[in-house]
């Protein structure tokens, strides 16, 4: 067979077929991809196409996203400058007409609960739609592997539930961006540069969830990536992030990647968990393992794998800093009895938790309600998964985190009530359903007192650390303006800029949110966060060329 | 509380009125419910010359417009001043272009250009070949513009911050309240949610609240909210260094310093009521973008990161700058149209009169007794 290679900067890139850009440069030990107008560099973040980091200028067109593009033979990739060129005389944008949908469900997103909420209201007769943004549904519990077999349980089940939606004969469509939602409902969308106009009779939001990073000094440097963007490398795309490995924060996941990177051959020097060990906490633990005996006897196991291949597992020890040496990185982690720490990677790995995806469920006007718990917005929704917006049901982590065996029984039960809110009403019981969604969600609720992912106070940080990744915003810029104005969040953006970049504060937020709330002595709810706003992820212009020319005649 | 001179309204107005009069040594209080003010969702643009979109949208505004021309001249000087005085706002003045797609539209110029030029204003028209010297990037449909050199462009979060700066260095003291009424006597009463500000006298720069204020003193001024849409690209290297507008269609098209493409012009956006911020439609985000798109193709290789919506404030085109009749303590200053480039000016014509530099009887034509109910 012969090889695959694009170029970046003119070198030759080796790939193998369904691999990403960002994998692909990873194998090849490219890590940084794009310069930022302050002269930072910066790379593979989050690696599900949130944090917009890794952006890369493919085939002359500026902004691509490395982790959600398919590297292709004979492309032209350049790492991105600061300020990208536009092309004096562009090719007229020939986008593709726009393609319109008008299913009975719309499901956004195609992790557990949007797949099993297919399943649901197809069985039930209603014809479905399931938007993904990633290539391969599944979503990021799942994580499907590109070109390759299943590497575990988890894929194979994944496989087995996507096969399903697809048999079913819900419409499966990938590389979907929704950038638009309004009343109706209405949805906008970009795929693969065409424009999707979707006016479905109900609709499902199952976006899941994004990670919460450790912010400290460092952590905008190339090589430091959330848990779940190395988790994507290695089981969708069998790429190691790197030689040498720290994984940080809090909670199950780190665990299971510290495990898999091993199991792949990288050497984790250290794996810091910021809460004390189980044993410490032991009538919780009690509680989730009485809740879920498989899930905490998987847990345990784990563990044991982990201190059987020599990786090194710190409790409650912290990430303080982490800075370029050379070509590794250096990381530093201090205990809570004040033990120094420091390591030489190749890839530092953090994940402190979760941020709910509820973008689109804010902008529909759902009602919220803040978790103190969780730290994050938690979603109203009737027993039927129904939010306080008519025909605009939710599912699964963007309503606030319960993790993906939750998220599929809200699936189901979504499902089911969307085909019957259109008029298919099928004989299915949903007691079994409801009795584990009780279940799992007495094991989460106890499972996360076990971890530390409850958001650390920031002000007491580093002045310089960086809050806003996209505007290169710090700590004390962002004090600065808390202290001429802590009115409200979106006064500290105007007059800091913090929030207003790609990412649109998808980080920065939940952080100024909390600074905000102390400084003006108000509880957190849903308006104490960035106003809601379309484009939901940036969007193209010749994508909203598209849009313009299908709605003209009827906006 | 009790100073010298409240300020209704935190806008532009409200901050640079507050400036002046602390420099003078007057103790002030800024006194804003901070939620919609215009200056807030303001794209920066130095408008001059006469907008099509307000003459097509307030044909029975244009000869008040046209009689303030020299005003706006003169208000983007002030805007210089102000610059010199608080720091850079990233002023830059390389004239804005009014773009014609065919010859109706040309004449349509080359008419309002003359009547321009009789007010004092730069302004010429450039052919297709002319246009293609300065403004190379223009679409290929573009057959001429109305180039007026006075117009410009500010970024608006640097300006409102380098004020809001200046006006804390001066001992301005700023207050998050709603004012809802007032009382008059020996001396003035501002009467907000959450307290009463008593004071010698009042600023009301409260532009689309104004009458909200005043409508019990024999005066029913039609200033009225106007809620706008905008757009923001992300950043790119080309450089626009003009302000875009287009001789029929509703869109301002500029460049800030950080190198991103802001686009707006006046689209319309859902209001929500006057306590909460305006909603995006999607009308005006395909309209304002498509538009933006066919006049300077290049920017369609960008992404749309941003769009919001904001108050905008009409009244009769004129400017209201002076007391109210029979309370001298009561002084208002709401700009015209364009109220962000006229907002420094206006604030500081309002400031004089108060101050005894000037006579407000200067300019009868911007007299709040106009609207005498």
């Amino acid at each position: 067979m012969s090889k695959l290679h694009f170029t970046f900067n003119d070198k030759p890139v080796e790939f193998s077929a369904g691999q990403s850009l960002a994998a692909a440069l990873t194998e090849a030990g490219i890590i940084a991809f794009r310069q930022t107008p302050k002269g930072e560099e910066r790379g593979l973040f989050c690696g599900m196409g949130v944090c917009q980091d890794c952006l890369l200028t493919v085939d002359g067109v500026p902004n691509t996203r490395a982790c959600m593009t398919r590297a292709a033979d004979g492309q032209n990739v350049k790492q991105q400058v600061a300020f990208p060129v536009l092309e004096k005389a562009p090719i007229a944008p020939v986008a593709p007409a726009a393609c319109k949908l008008e299913p009975d469900v719309a499901i956004i997103g195609g992790g557990a609960g949007g797949l099993s909420a297919a399943i649901a209201a197809r069985a039930s007769g209603a014809s479905v739609v399931v938007l993904d943004e990633r290539k391969v549904g599944g979503g990021q519990y799942y994580k499907q592997a590109a070109g390759h077999s299943p590497l575990d349980d988890q894929q194979h089940e994944g496989a087995e539930l996507l096969f399903l939606a697809k048999e079913s004969g819900a419409e499966i469509i990938g590389s979907v961006e929704i950038w638009g939602a309004f009343d109706g409902p209405l949805f906008l969308a970009e795929c693969n540069g065409a424009a999707y106009i979707i006016r479905p009779k109900t609709a499902i939001i199952a976006t899941g969830a994004y990670e919460r990073p450790v912010m400290v000094p460092g952590w905008t440097l190339p090589g430091v990536m959330t848990t779940g963007a190395a988790q994507t490398l290695w089981r969708s795309y069998r790429t190691l992030p790197g030689k040498r490995v720290a994984v940080c924060g809090s909670g199950p996941l780190n665990a299971q990647l510290a495990l898999e990177l091993a199991k792949g051959h990288a050497e984790v020097t250290i794996l810091a968990e910021s809460a004390p060990p189980h044993w410490c906490a032991p009538i919780t633990a009690l509680k989730a393992a009485m809740a879920d005996p498989g899930l905490v006897a998987k847990g345990l196991y784990m563990l044991c794998d982990l201190k059987r291949r020599g990786v090194a597992l710190h409790y409650r020890t912290k990430l303080q800093s982490v800075e370029r040496r050379g070509d590794q990185l250096c990381a530093r982690f201090r205990s809570e009895a004040g033990r120094i720490t420091e390591t030489d990677i190749d890839v530092l790995c953090m994940n402190a938790g979760f941020e709910p995806q509820n973008e689109i469920l804010r902008l529909l006007g759902a009602d919220m309600s803040f978790d103190a718990s969780a730290g994050h917005l938690r979603c109203q929704r009737t027993h039927d998964m129904e939010t306080s917006v008519p025909n605009i049901f939710a599912v699964g982590d963007c309503t606030g985190l319960g993790g993906a065996p939750a998220a599929s029984i809200e699936g189901t039960i979504a499902g089911v009530a969307a085909a019957a809110r259109v008029g298919f009403r099928g004989a299915i019981d949903l007691s079994v359903e409801s009795r584990q969604l009780a279940r799992h969600r007495r094991f989460q609720a106890n499972l996360w007192k076990l971890f530390d992912t409850s958001p650390r106070r920031i002000d007491s940080a580093s002045s310089d650390v960086t809050i806003c990744r996209c505007e290169e915003i710090n700590l004390s810029e962002v004090l600065g303006g808390l202290q001429t104005n802590p009115s409200h969040v979106g006064t500290l953006k105007r007059a800091t800029r913090v929030g207003m970049g790609r990412c649109q504060g998808r980080y920065c937020g939940p952080v100024v949110a909390r600074l905000v709330a102390k400084a003006t002595g108000k509880p957190l709810e849903d308006a104490s966060y960035f106003a809601p706003r379309v484009p939901i992820k940036p969007v193209s212009i010749a994508s909203i060329l598209a849009a313009e020319e299908a709605l003209k005649d009827e906006c | 509380m009790n100073v010298d001179v409240v300020v209704v309204g935190g806008g532009i107005v409200g901050k640079t009125a507050a400036i002046e009069l602390a420099k003078s040594g007057a103790q002030v209080s800024v006194v804003d419910a901070g939620i919609n003010s215009g200056s807030d969702a303001n794209a920066g643009s130095l408008h001059v010359q006469m907008q099509s979109r307000f003459m097509r949208l307030y044909p029975e505004q244009v000869p008040n417009i046209e009689a303030s021309l020299s005003l706006y001249c003169d208000a983007v000087e002030e805007w210089k001043s102000l610059q010199a005085d608080v720091g850079s706002v990233e002023l830059v003045q390389k004239g804005g272009l009014m773009l014609a797609e065919d010859d109706g539209q040309l004449a349509f110029l080359e008419k309002k250009a003359e009547r321009e030029v009789r007010k004092g204003v730069t302004a010429e028209i450039l052919d297709r070949s002319a246009l293609e010297k300065i403004a190379p990037w223009l679409g290929s449909d573009i057959v001429g513009a109305e180039l007026c050199r006075n117009e410009g462009k500010v970024n608006p979060l640097v300006a409102n911050s380098r004020l809001r700066a200046r006006a804390d260095e001066l001992g301005v003291r700023f207050i998050n309240d709603k004012v809802r009424a007032l009382s008059v006597s020996d001396h003035v009463e501002a009467h907000g949610d959450a307290d009463s500000y008593r004071c010698d006298r009042i600023l009301l720069a409260a532009a689309w609240g104004v009458n909200d204020l005043v409508s019990g003193f024999g005066v029913s001024i039609p200033s009225r909210a106007e809620p706008l849409h905008m757009n923001i690209t992300e950043t790119c290297s080309a450089r626009f260094d003009h302000l875009v507008q287009h001789a029929e269609k509703s869109i301002t098209l500029k460049q800030f310093g950080s190198g991103q493409i802001v686009i707006g012009g006046g689209w319309p956006a859902r209001s929500r009521g006057l306590d909460r911020v305006p909603e995006v439609e999607l009308s005006s985000l395909l309209g304002n973008i498509a538009l933006a798109a066919r006049l300077v193709p290049s920017v369609g290789q960008l992404r749309i990161i941003r769009t919001w919506a904001g108050m905008n404030t009409t009244n009769d085109g004129a400017s209201i700058i002076g007391p109210l009749a029979g309370n001298p303590r009561v002084v208002i200053a709401v700009p015209g149209d364009a109220g962000y480039t006229l907002g420094p000016l206006v604030a500081k014509m309002a400031t004089a009169g108060m101050l005894g530099n000037r006579s407000f009887d200067e300019d009868p034509r911007y007299s709040p007794a106009r609207f005498a109910a």
